[in-house]
């Protein structure tokens, strides 16, 4: 199919349909507005659902009961709806059910901006809800991956049995660029046998439903086995991109826009025989590592991670695999105050020089 | 040649739908485009402002400090976004509304009356579509007429004739003034 101009959200929406989503709630808030109006019509064009809820609440609830009846399912919100809709998506994952959650995020905490912003990186890939589960978080950079990543997040959730964020600025929410679909996916039924409890007479109906765990030591086993998935997301999940590292003696931390526009100024940067690279985590959970623990750091004089975030989130993560090897500088902005290149470029510029700590 | 463009004035003058239309047409000549809103809560009467980068290889950053192209469609967003504009780059003032004397000696500035001009076509509506002219006009190197004229057939074609007319007259209105600027 050829590339077609569209806006981010519109696109995250289509390629749901495409990956088979046929049930989406949702309530309003920007700016993840035009996933649902998108949805709307959309959806009943395929033999879908759409509906708007009368809250997050009711709406990630009806996911969970659509995503039961073995239904590829989505909700999106941005940060305010994101947190309301958390014991839901807890009830996701306690329950192993596979579900689909976007996250255009907005600048907070509270109700904060309805501007772009990267606020919840925390939130996503720390506690999603209560009860210690954790979700694998997919952070694009490009409408095209934005595409790309909505359309396999089933395959990790259903695989999983486990909830699956896209978790996006609302700068790539809006924006529009070129991108090209895939085609229309046909999910496998037979797949969904463990948890769907729609079955028909004469299926297979051994799916089993658990929410409390009684006794005690079926958590123990629940917690134990979410505990192993993680560690096979570490070992075999991982996406990202390393940009012009080898050389490099600073490195630029960045995902979603942060990370484009970083790299424009990397560009200009490698233009004056400046050597730094970039490290853009497409799953922001399970994080990186691998990225910062092969690196030669007799070479590197610092790392500054970029974030549209104050103060700067992601730098926990990055500093447990630095150990202290070199400095952490940071570059951020928030509130809905956005970037550009000549931002990053004097921001990296003044921490080569020495001015910056 | 990567170019980028700000048009920027209030909810409503028709900053957005000028961007993408655009955007959309730069795609359809085979280039690389992205458009980015930004607009506060209103519906209409806020502040409108929107970037489009064109570029023959993929955009990167779709952010950028300055602007070779600056379109203000009012008074407010000239104060604004006049700063923006890149040394040798090329203003578009609707001066309908743009009342500020333009000192700027470093650029190249186009002053039109587009609401003045579009009202007396028949509809204000029409008022960015002469800066769209106006762009073309002044050779900023983002969109050719021959595209721009497709992209309005592909748009209002299968409305009434005249609005198709009106958009046309409009348009052409619109390179006159750019490239009497020019000249």
């Amino acid at each position: 199919m050829a590339k077609v101009l569209m806006k981010g959200c519109e696109a995250i929406a289509e390629a749901a349909v495409r990956a088979g989503c046929r049930f989406f709630a949702g309530y309003p808030i920007t700016p993840q507005n035009e996933i649902p109006e998108y949805l709307s019509w959309r959806l009943p064009e395929v033999g879908g659902v759409f509906v708007q809820g009368e809250s997050e609440v009711a709406s990630v609830n009806m996911v969970y009961g659509a995503a039961a009846s073995g239904c590829r399912a989505m909700t999106s919100s941005s940060g305010p709806g994101i947190s309301l809709k958390a014991e839901g998506i807890s009830y996701l994952s306690g329950t192993g059910l596979p579900a689909v959650i976007v996250n255009i995020s907005r600048g907070g905490p509270g109700l904060g901006s309805i501007q772009p912003a990267q606020q919840d990186y925390l939130q996503a890939t720390k506690a999603l809800g209560h009860g210690g589960f954790r979700a694998m978080v997919f952070a694009p950079a490009t409408l095209q991956e934005a595409v790309d990543l909505t359309y396999n997040a089933w395959e990790y959730a259903e695989r999983d049995r486990n909830p699956v964020m896209i978790l996006m600025d609302g700068c790539l929410g809006a924006i529009m660029e070129l991108v090209e679909f895939p085609e229309m996916k046909e999910p496998d039924r037979k797949g969904t046998k463990a948890w769907d409890l729609n079955r028909n007479e004469g299926e297979s109906r051994n799916a089993r439903l658990l929410t409390p765990y009684f006794p005690e030591a079926i958590l123990e086993l629940k917690n134990t086995s979410q505990k192993k998935m993680i560690e096979r997301w570490a070992q075999n999940d991982v996406q990202v991109e390393e940009f012009m590292v080898e050389d490099a003696e600073y490195i630029v931390v960045a995902y979603g826009i942060s990370a484009r526009v970083s790299k424009e100024a990397i560009l200009r940067l490698r233009e004056e025989g400046h050597k730094i690279g970039m490290i853009r985590p497409i799953t922001l959970y399970p994080f990186p590592k691998e990225s910062f623990r092969k690196l030669n750091y007799e070479q590197i004089k610092g790392f500054i991670d970029v974030e549209l975030a104050i103060p700067a989130q992601m730098h926990d993560d990055i500093e447990l695999e630095v150990k202290g090897r070199a400095p952490i500088y940071e570059y951020c902005r928030s509130g809905g105050l956005l970037f550009d290149d000549d931002g990053v470029y004097a921001a990296v510029r003044k921490i080569i020089d020495g001015g910056a700590k | 040649m990567k170019k980028s463009l700000v048009i920027s004035g209030s909810g409503g003058q028709g900053v957005m739908s000028a961007g993408i239309m655009i955007a959309q047409t730069a795609v359809s000549a085979g280039k690389y485009a992205t458009f980015l809103p930004e607009y506060g809560p209103e519906q209409r009467g806020g502040s409108a402002k929107c970037t489009v980068v064109v570029n023959d290889d993929e955009i990167i950053s779709p952010l950028m400090a300055k602007c070779d192209t600056l379109i203000t469609m009012n008074e407010q967003s000239y104060k604004k976004f006049a700063t923006s504009l890149k040394s040798g780059g090329i203003l578009i003032a609707n001066t309908s509304r743009v009342l500020s004397e333009i000192t700027r000696d470093d650029i190249t500035v186009v002053r039109v009356p587009a609401d003045d001009i579009a009202v007396e076509l028949g509809s204000i509506k029409c008022a960015n579509i002469i800066l769209i002219g106006a762009l073309i006009g002044a050779d900023a190197g983002i969109i050719t007429e021959e595209a721009m004229l497709a992209s309005l057939e592909a748009k209002f074609g299968s409305k009434k004739k005249e609005v198709l007319d009106l958009n046309r007259t409009a348009l052409a209105k619109g390179i006159e003034y750019g490239k009497n600027a020019k000249a």
